[in-house]
């Protein structure tokens, strides 16, 4: 802080704080408490009160009529009984109106059995995801990094870019286009005489997790590979010279020196890989149409938009931001890189 | 003795059609302290490379020992290269380092250690096993990359410029302790540099490459007091250099006739009259003519004096260019101004074909 005054004065240090603070607190901490805070209660809506309130109006209707015929003391206390079941319909109606909020972890505790298997699907679905796409792209970013020359380590990044221009979705139809029934793949096996559109023997791939696998894998290979290839770029070729001078395999250069240099950056890498995996909405939604089984964003997405219950959606999203921070600090202590080395 | 020797022959180098390294057969004998010696981007680092097994020469073959090296990668030669960064590994401890060849020979984690420890020993870098390669100072990591490559037991250890990122006092203690690690061990060295005191004071032979060819190959001795050709009495020490044309021959001296007036050396080309030649002469076999009048000597125009401590180094001016005289410093060069007699023996000064010298 005295640091930065130094530099820049008082003033643009103060500008400095500020815009910091306001992007802390807009970015991060507002949507995030604010997700924590609704779903951390419930509105306690009582099924019955319609019919209470409905009981009250007829008791009311009798007892004014019972008010003509009463005289003295008894009329008296008879309007005192009404004037209070009057107070009691106001009580009860504005329940209706605004019902009570009652706190607690109900959202997160209630969770059905069917919801939770789906949870812990989509959990292991976006770890394997990760895995997947760690074995596809640790060799491409090591190839583009080490051993293309840089004309050819250019043209492959830029390919592989390229196709980031076009929105998410787009690219994931393509590959709904490719997978589909009367898809370019089968339309090869087609060809080939595997497989026949008249009879339907087509291979059902979208009807698979495998696709939406794929797809995800296609969707965010970049956020695999740049954190990787940004590591790996950074190790000195000698090293891997040495390595090989030495006497080392392959396998042991890249267990014993490549792997180790782009820990930090493999571990950036399936943390960027699990968390969008794992939350991604469009990629299983467009790919499986609802054919085989919700991943937990599907869920969720129901829970606000479908159910209108926006508390135990809150509480399913927090649930998921929970389970990413968990996933953070176990690649932390996996790859015993400090949150320094991940933000490089 | 472990060493092996080292053949090249008739080796040739092309990277697409550039030569870096032209044809050339060399023979390194066993045990010796070898190096190459020669300016930036010579094809210095490319013969290493293919003695080491990273490059496949374009042409020729690499023997050592009895083999043929031709198909083998750099993990099946009898060799170990340090790097000139060294190249450490700066994520493993110094001990792992060493004992990463060792790994990569499946030998069992406490025998890699217990010699990775003995090797660290051997270098002086007990009580450092632990630390890694960033906790140590140059001369230090320096050590440990030697203590690396000799882990694998190599015949041949080959050293690209591996002292060039030390400072001068480091540099030198650091030549002394590798001639006596290359002493007790008995490997062949081949040693890159382009400093050419590195190479005199440290090896057995030389090799002088300029621009992809090897000018000479010799013992340090021969190649100081006999180089053979301009390129080589340049950038082997200093040497004067007078220009002209043999205004006679003999077998043994030429008389250069040079703009000094004619001047005698030993004619090692054979020229004969009428050809044009360089006459070369060392400093130190220069002097101020004071009483005993040498073969040669002439008029130059003095500029300035350095002074060394027990040598001064005196610069003249003449029309065939600078001239310098190298004496021991006998405290009676201080009043020298304007012009003077300066000559050597024609035994000191050899007559070669004109060629490229080095003029750094
Ligand atoms: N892989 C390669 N592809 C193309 N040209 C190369 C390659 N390796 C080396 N060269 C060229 O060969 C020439 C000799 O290179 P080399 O590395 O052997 O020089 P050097 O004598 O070691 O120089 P320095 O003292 O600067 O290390 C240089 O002109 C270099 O550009
Ligand atoms: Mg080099």
């Amino acid at each position: 802080m005295n640091e930065l005054i130094r530099s820049y004065g008082k003033g643009l240090t103060a500008v400095f704080v500020t815009l910091t603070a306001f992007w802390l607190l807009i970015l991060i901490i507002l949507p995030q408490a604010f997700m924590l805070e609704h779903s951390l209660w419930i509105i306690d809506r009582d099924d019955q009160l319609g019919m209470k309130i409905d009981r009250a109006y007829s008791d009311l209707g009798l007892m004014e009529y019972d008010l003509n015929s009463k005289e003295g003391d008894e009329k008296t206390a008879l309007q005192e009984e009404v004037d209070s079941l009057k107070a009691t319909i106001a009580e009860l109606e504005a329940q209706e109106t605004d019902p009570p909020t009652v706190y607690g972890l109900q959202n997160y505790t209630k969770m059905s059995s069917l919801h939770f298997t789906i949870f812990v699907k989509s959990i292991v679905y976006a770890l394997m995801v990760t895995v997947l796409a760690l074995i596809v792209c640790y060799p491409i970013a090591f190839t583009i990094a080490k051993l293309a020359t840089p004309q050819r380590a250019a043209l492959l990044l830029l390919g592989l870019i390229i196709p980031y221009a076009i929105n998410e979705l787009l690219r994931v139809y393509a590959w709904l286009m490719i997978l589909d029934y009367q898809g370019v793949v089968n339309s090869f096996l087609a060809w080939l005489g595997l497989v026949s559109f008249e009879n339907k023997s087509w291979v059902p791939f979208l009807e698979y997790s495998g696709s939406v696998f794929v797809a995800l894998i296609y969707a965010y290979v970049l956020f695999m590979i740049f954190p990787i290839y940004n590591t790996v770029d950074t190790l000195d070729k000698n090293q891997l010279e040495a390595s090989r001078d030495l006497g080392a395999s392959t396998f042991r250069t890249h267990w014993r020196v490549v792997i180790p240099h782009a820990k930090p950056g493999i571990a950036v890498g399936c943390i960027m890989t699990f968390m969008l995996s794992v939350g991604s909405y469009s990629v299983p939604q467009i790919m499986t149409r609802g054919k085989s089984g919700d991943w937990f964003s599907q869920l969720i997405y129901r829970q606000f938009f479908e159910s209108q219950n926006w508390n135990v959606g809150a509480a399913y999203s927090f649930s998921l931001v929970l389970v990413c921070l968990g996933f953070i600090l176990i690649m932390m202590k996996v790859f015993k890189v400090g949150i320094r080395d991940i933000a490089k | 003795m472990r060493g092996k020797d080292v053949r090249l022959e008739d080796v040739v180098m092309r990277f697409g059609d550039f030569t870096a390294v032209q044809k050339t057969s060399l023979k390194i004998n066993a045990g010796e302290f070898f190096s190459v010696l020669g300016p930036s981007g010579c094809g210095k680092t490319t013969i290493l490379r293919m003695v080491s097994g990273f490059i496949e020469p374009t042409e020729g073959s690499v023997f050592i020992g009895e083999d043929n090296m031709r198909g083998l990668g750099p993990a099946r030669r009898p060799t170990a290269l340090i790097f000139q960064n060294l190249a450490l590994f700066p994520l493993m401890s110094n001990w792992e380092n060493v004992a990463f060849g060792l790994e990569a020979r499946g030998i069992d984690r406490k025998t890699r250690r217990n010699r990775a420890f003995e090797l660290l020993a051997l270098v002086g870098l007990q009580g450092h096993e632990e630390k890694t390669p960033a906790e140590l100072s140059g001369g230090q990591k320096q050590r440990v990359a030697i203590a690396r490559a000799l882990a694998v037991e190599p015949a041949v250890l080959l050293l690209d410029e591996p002292l060039s990122a030390l400072d001068l006092k480091l540099r030198q203690y650091m030549r002394a302790e590798l001639k006596e690690i290359q002493r007790k061990t008995g490997v062949t060295f081949i040693f890159i540099t382009h400093d050419q005191g590195e190479a005199l004071t440290m090896s057995d032979r030389i090799a002088v490459m300029k621009a992809g060819v090897v000018e000479q190959v010799d013992t340090v001795d021969n190649i100081y007091a006999n180089p053979k050709t301009p390129f080589v009495a340049t950038f082997v020490g200093e040497n004067n250099v007078l220009q002209g044309k043999v205004a006679q021959a003999d077998k043994e001296y030429a008389v250069v006739e040079t703009s000094q007036g004619p001047l005698r050396g030993l004619n090692q080309d054979g020229l004969s009259a009428g050809e044009t030649a360089m006459l070369f002469v060392r400093p130190e076999r220069t002097v101020l003519v004071n009483g005993v009048i040498p073969d040669n000597s002439f008029e130059a125009h003095f500029e300035r004096r350095d002074l060394e401590g027990a040598y001064v180094n005196l610069f003249f001016k003449t029309d065939a260019g600078p001239f310098i005289v190298h004496e021991a410093n006998r405290g009676r060069h201080g009043d020298l101004a304007g012009a003077a007699k300066v000559g050597f023996n024609a035994g000191d000064a050899i007559v070669m074909r004109p060629g490229e010298v080095d003029n750094e």
